[in-house]
């Protein structure tokens, strides 16, 4: 028995040993957004996330993986609300045929968890990994771009509020005669 | 309760509007074929031929039948022995292949038999277990070769030759004679492969209570598979329904039924009605789907000093592989594209379409106009440069015109070449920078192209239909047979719907490619869905209008004729005055006294002239595309390296339904081109097999390398396109290699005349240029 | 399924790791993976009998370490690509490794692939044994008795030595004196098939070479060092034309087996180009 933790959910699989991820991701556990096209490491759309770094899951043992936190295309958006990366790949043009789509994503956002502001040349280096046959790179660049920036707004808005809220918590309990 | 509307979707044509089906791709949603999966359902594999020519004397399936697991095998015995093909309408003898091979092998790969087993492990067990006797015949796998007299005989044509198309205008001897300029050129375009990311995949099933079948495919063109399999498996069409999944990328690969998607079938007959699902391998990919032709292209042209482009002779081989598929249409397209380009009187190219023993040349993106392109553009350079003329200049005087008619019949209507020029040469500022940058090892190059929308191929017609069903809580089903490969035509589509009606584009639903509920479509290929399916779409749209607005007033005791839907709101078009909104006019066509459904249909079918290819005649598209490409690059003398700075892609698309949608494709069609002009090989040993069949060995183009791009979108607003779209998705492949290598001419004055366009290449002709000038000054 | 059945082992000890791998039969490591699954995916589709056990290193925490302390940089061989490539004890000659891990394959293969696998999966075109014969860096084993044993990288791939020890870290002295330069050639810029690479690494005395190490990997055999070339520039003063005259002081036996044309300029060109830089960034310190 292994457990895996995918997406935030525990799953208790029987394994054997020879399974890798890909198979377990996509034919035990249902979840065909990952892909693959070359069996070989070559193409990129088998690309899931581990601890935060984008890795190849069709050249992974799922046992090696044994309680790692891993997220898969399925993992991003939550209930209606689409992760700023689903967005800006609708925003602004990126998806064609889609079959690449699921490992740039999630190439992409192990990048921009990391650097919300990287570079052009920082994005295609991050991305090399993925081929996209439709040839929808310039479109695919940009909506990455875009997403970092609206996760560093995010980011920012975060750290503004929290500290209000805290201080709002504190002023709640002073007693009045401080006024 | 009204559905909910986007009040920033209204008006959608030239809106870049999000992709209708787009949420299900960017969280994995999305179902392809790849993807499907049934309770029960058996693991098929193809049985091959190892031989790349070869008699089958025997085969024995019996060790495979008993192995535990195994459901059932076919073989040619199972099957009726019907020929399919792809041109048969108008070249009915290139229909040559069975779905399973019955007497002889014609290719590494080639399909005799399959299985259908419990897992995957059982079927390629099962696979190895069928005992096959062949005669090995001779094989040729060189193009050249096999036409020779004396090469194996693959087929019964004469010297392997399947067709021949001898295109003739005007006397082009004569103009050779009074041209002030000659020159003859030779030219390599090799194989190539689609390679979309998912494979050839189908699931297929036999219904045992009703003998009907139905095929989960990831087609281009589903209408065009369900014709075929009903033919190969004497049914009637409407007992074969092939469903179009979400298809991860086509390229011209998946346009016909393959005898995987007969055996998926078939094998679920004979295992009882479990559903059978065949996926290729990335390595049965390269081996058996469609490939691009590898073609020889000579050409010798004549000019006049002033520049005029006299007479164009010649001579296209293309190596077709195995068997026929689109073959003619390849060579066809490949040869006259031209006419379309420039104004030319004297022609004389005979084109070549020659079977060799090799995987199978389909309709790989371009249609033969990618390897023309390359030919064509990089001669028309040299010619230029033989008459000291500039290569703009040059083009400009030869191209085609609006509203003219060429000499091959075909009628050109709206026609922005010359706007594409202006615009590319203004954006890339050409006249700085042609014949400037030499220090800097640096260079410019152009490249046009046309391209059609839509060819009558396998059929006497090649209509579009569409239904447009509007609900009675103003929701719209817009059901279209085009294939949406993944260029958007459902948005785009969508769209038109939206547009035509007079709401907004988030009322929209579409269903596409199902052959049992959307209309006929001969599906997505030569770049015809936005201006035939669009036609069609607008038709319906305008149908369902029309069908409100009479309810409308006839209650209102108004005329039909003066009313219309506009930006949601029913209004009369004398006095602009609004009448009711949409949501109520709905409610007023389901209501008690009308009571009536609104379903609009439309039915479109281009006014074209099928190519007549005995003389090359014909007018093959209702509307042209045309567009111009510039390439900068700058060359390193050590390495032979070329790095394209930048390229600019002016295109004349009528008008953009959805500009973003348009600038991906023109984009997507630029990396192909780089694609093919550095990277793309595909090459065979001697057996005839892909020597680099995996994506480790055939390089794709990735994102490191990709140029910036610069796309400029010119709307010659076409008469006949749905509100003046033409379409698009093939033409900026074409000229890409051409511009690149006439740019690497005008950087350091090397021509490149083989693809791709790699280091050693160049290196070698700098090495070359380098000795003959030594020559010239001792 | 696309593998063989196996079974799957993932100690967290190294004595643990060592008996099992001692005791199993027909097994193999797991480090990254990125060789060791691509080989058991091609074995089983060539129907090549695969091994039956599966040792993975990736939860013995000791053999994920870097560290460095006055004098050298200890660098555990199941260190992940990326992770050596954000190290920040990659400073005076490490730093090169830097551009080293750059240089290898995809961002995901980055992420996955060690430098233990890199050094050890014995496939030609893998990028660290070059850098490592040129850093002079000791490749440091563990048997299953708990015997250490220590070969330097040019001993390992000289010999092309198999060890039935598990590499445990890899060792390399700290420079401060020693000028470097890593040439590394695709087979076109697109594409990431390698081509070659070159390692140059030498010591400026009164502006002259010495003890140079050229370590040249051609992607047919091991990298191995040019003793020609590195003969000749050691008897060298720097002077400017001087790159271009060591391209006539080759071992040419590395540079014309099953090489191209291209290949063979390329080799020229990355030489050259190596050597100038090492002239243009002579270390001051001398």
């Amino acid at each position: 028995m292994a457990t895996l933790i995918i997406n935030n959910q525990k799953y208790e699989l029987n394994l054997k040993g020879h399974e890798t991820l890909l198979e377990v991701l996509r034919d035990h556990l249902g979840l065909t957004g990952t892909k693959t096209a070359c069996e070989e490491s070559e193409c990129g759309t088998c690309t899931v996330n581990r601890n935060g770094k984008a890795i190849l899951s069709c050249i992974t043992l799922a046992c090696a993986v044994e309680g790692e936190a891993i997220t898969t295309i399925e993992g991003l958006a939550k209930e209606e609300i689409l992760h700023p990366l689903q967005q800006a790949f609708l925003d602004y043009g990126a998806v064609q045929c889609g079959f690449c789509i699921p490992g740039m994503i999630m190439a992409a956002k192990a990048l921009l968890d990391k650097n919300p502001e990287p570079t052009r040349e920082e994005i295609d280096y991050a991305l090399d990994g993925n081929l996209c046959r439709c040839g929808g790179y310039p479109k695919i660049l940009e909506a990455v771009w875009q997403a970092g920036r609206e996760m560093k707004k995010d980011q920012e808005l975060r750290e503004i509020t929290e500290p209000l809220e805290l201080s709002e918590a504190l002023s709640a309990k002073q007693p009045q005669m401080f006024l | 309760m009204a559905t909910t509307v986007h009040k920033e979707y209204v008006n959608p044509v030239g809106k870049s509007v999000p992709r209708i089906d787009g949420k299900g791709i960017v969280t994995g949603q999305t179902k392809y074929a790849f993807d499907v999966s049934f309770p029960n359902m058996l693991i098929g594999k193809m049985i091959r031929s190892p031989h790349p020519h070869a008699r089958i004397l025997k085969i024995d399936t019996s060790r495979a039948e008993k192995l535990p697991g195994v459901r059932a095998i076919i073989t040619a015995k199972d099957t009726y022995n019907i020929k399919f093909g792809s041109n048969e309408y108008f070249f009915p003898h290139t229909v040559d292949q069975m779905a399973l091979e019955s007497e002889k092998v014609r290719y590494v790969g080639d399909e005799i038999g399959a299985v259908a087993a419990v897992d995957q492990e059982t079927a390629e067990e099962a696979v190895r277990l069928v005992d096959i006797q062949y005669e090995v015949l001779p094989h040729v796998v060189d193009v050249e070769e096999a036409m020779k007299p004396g090469a194996p005989q693959i087929h019964e044509a004469l010297n392997n030759i399947a067709v021949i198309l001898p295109v003739n205008f005007g006397n082009a001897d004569r103009a050779l004679k009074e041209a002030d300029y000659v020159r003859e050129d030779r030219f390599y375009t090799p194989a190539a492969h689609p390679a979309a990311l998912e494979p050839h995949v189908c699931v297929g099933q036999w219904e045992a209570f009703s003998n009907k079948i139905t095929l989960w495919s990831s087609s281009q063109a589903p209408f065009k598979c369900r014709d075929a399999l009903a033919k190969t498996l004497k049914m009637d069409l409407n007992d074969v329904r092939v469903i179009k999944m979400a298809v991860g990328g086509g390229f011209g690969g998946k346009l016909e039924m393959l005898p995987m998607d007969f055996s998926a079938c078939l094998l679920s007959k004979k295992a009882g009605g479990l559903p059978v699902k065949i996926c290729y391998s990335r390595e049965e990919e390269f081996l058996s789907s469609r490939r691009k032709h590898g073609m020889i292209y000579t050409l010798k042209s004549g000019v006049k000093k002033d520049g005029t482009l006299l007479v164009m002779t010649g001579e296209v081989i293309a190596d077709g592989g195995a068997y026929c598929s689109y073959g003619p249409t390849v060579i066809a397209a490949a040869i006259m594209r031209i006419f379309m380009v420039y104004k030319i009187q004297h022609f004389r190219i005979t084109g070549y379409r020659v079977y060799t023993n090799t995987p199978i040349s389909g309709a790989m993106r371009g249609f033969g106009g990618v390897q023309s392109g390359f030919a064509i553009e990089s001669h028309m350079d040299l010619l230029a440069k033989g008459i000291g003329m500039d290569p703009v200049e040059f083009r400009l005087k030869n191209i085609t015109t609006p509203n003219m008619v060429t000499v091959n019949k075909m009628v050109l209507t709206t026609n922005g070449l010359r706007e594409c020029i202006d615009r590319a040469i203004q954006a890339a500022r050409w006249k700085e920078k042609y014949g400037q940058q030499k220090h800097l090892c640096r260079g410019i190059g152009i490249g046009i192209a046309a391209d059609v929308m839509g060819a009558k191929m396998y059929k006497s017609h090649e209509s579009a239909g569409s239904i447009v069903k509007v609900e009675e809580d103003g929701s719209v089903y817009l059901f279209t047979g085009a294939a949406d490969t993944g260029q958007g035509s459902n948005t785009a589509l969508a769209q038109i719907a939206a547009q035509e009606l007079g709401v907004s584009y988030s009322r929209i639903r579409c269903k596409s490619g199902d052959t049992e509920i959307t209309p006929f479509d001969t599906g997505s290929f030569a770049s015809r869905v936005t201006f035939i399916s669009g036609n069609a779409t607008q038709r319906a749209a305008n149908d369902a209008k029309r069908q409100i607005l009479s309810i409308v007033a006839e209650e209102l005791k108004l005329d039909a004729e003066d009313l219309n839907i506009v930006s949601e709101e029913v209004i009369n078009t004398k006095d602009h005055s609004r009448i009711m909104n949409f949501d109520k006019a709905l409610e007023l066509c389901y209501s008690f006294n009308y009571g009536r459904q609104i379903i609009g249909r439309g039915s479109y079918n281009p006014k074209t002239t099928p190519v007549d290819f005995r003389t090359g005649e014909g007018n093959v598209s209702g509307s042209y595309g045309f567009e111009a490409q510039i390439a900068e690059v700058e060359v390193n003398k050590e390495t032979g390296e070329v790095k394209i700075l930048k390229m600019w892609d002016a295109h004349d698309i009528g008008k953009a339904i959805n500009p973003q949608s348009v600038e991906a494709q023109i984009e997507g069609s630029l990396a192909m081109g780089i694609g093919y002009t550095f990277l793309e090989n595909l090459q065979f040993d001697k057996q005839g097999r892909p020597a680099n069949g995996n994506l480790a060995h055939y390089r794709l183009p990735r994102s490191m390398g990709m140029p910036p791009m610069e796309t400029i979108l010119i709307e010659t607003n076409d008469p006949e396109g749905p509100f003046g779209a033409k379409g698009m998705g093939e033409a900026s492949l074409l000229p890409t290699s051409a511009a690149i290598a006439n740019a690497i001419e005008d950087a350091v004055g090397v021509r490149i005349k083989e693809l791709p366009i790699t280091p050693d290449k160049v290196l070698k002709a700098l090495q070359e240029k380098e000795q003959s000038e030594k020559k010239q000054t001792a | 399924m696309l593998l063989n059945p196996l079974t799957f082992y993932s100690p967290t000890s190294l004595s643990e790791a060592l008996t099992l791998y001692r005791n199993l039969g027909e097994v193999r490591l797991l480090a990254g993976g990125t060789f060791l699954l691509n080989s058991l995916k091609l074995l089983k589709k060539k129907r090549i009998k695969t091994p039956q056990n599966v040792i993975s290193l990736k939860r013995i925490k000791e053999l994920k370490e870097i560290c460095a302390d006055q004098e050298t940089l200890t660098i555990g061989s199941m260190t992940v690509i990326n992770d050596l490539f954000n190290s920040p004890f990659l400073t005076d000659n490490f730093a090169i490794l830097r551009t080293v891990c750059r240089n290898i394959s995809t961002q995901p293969i980055r992420n996955m692939a060690t430098v233990g696998g890199n050094l050890t999966c014995r496939y030609t075109w893998t990028e660290m044994p070059a850098v490592m014969i040129g850093l002079e860096a000791d490749l440091h084993f563990m048997g299953s008795q708990g015997q250490s044993q220590i070969i330097s990288a040019e001993e390992f791939f000289r010999n092309a030595a198999k060890t039935d020890k598990i590499l445990t870290h890899v060792t390399i002295k700290k420079d401060k004196k020693a000028t470097l330069a890593y040439r590394r050639v695709k087979k076109s810029p697109y594409v990431d098939i390698p081509l070659l690479s070159v390692f140059v690494k030498t010591y400026f005395t009164k502006d002259r070479f010495t003890n140079t190490r050229v370590v040249v990997n051609n992607c047919v055999a091991f990298a191995q060092r040019d003793r020609v070339l590195e003969d000749f520039l050691n008897q060298s003063p720097c002077s400017n034309g001087i790159a271009q005259e060591a391209l006539g002081h080759l071992n040419q036996a590395i540079y014309q087996t099953r090489s191209s044309d291209y290949k063979q300029q390329m080799f020229r060109v990355s030489i050259k180009s190596a050597i100038e830089e090492l002239i243009q960034n002579r270390n001051p310190s001398h």
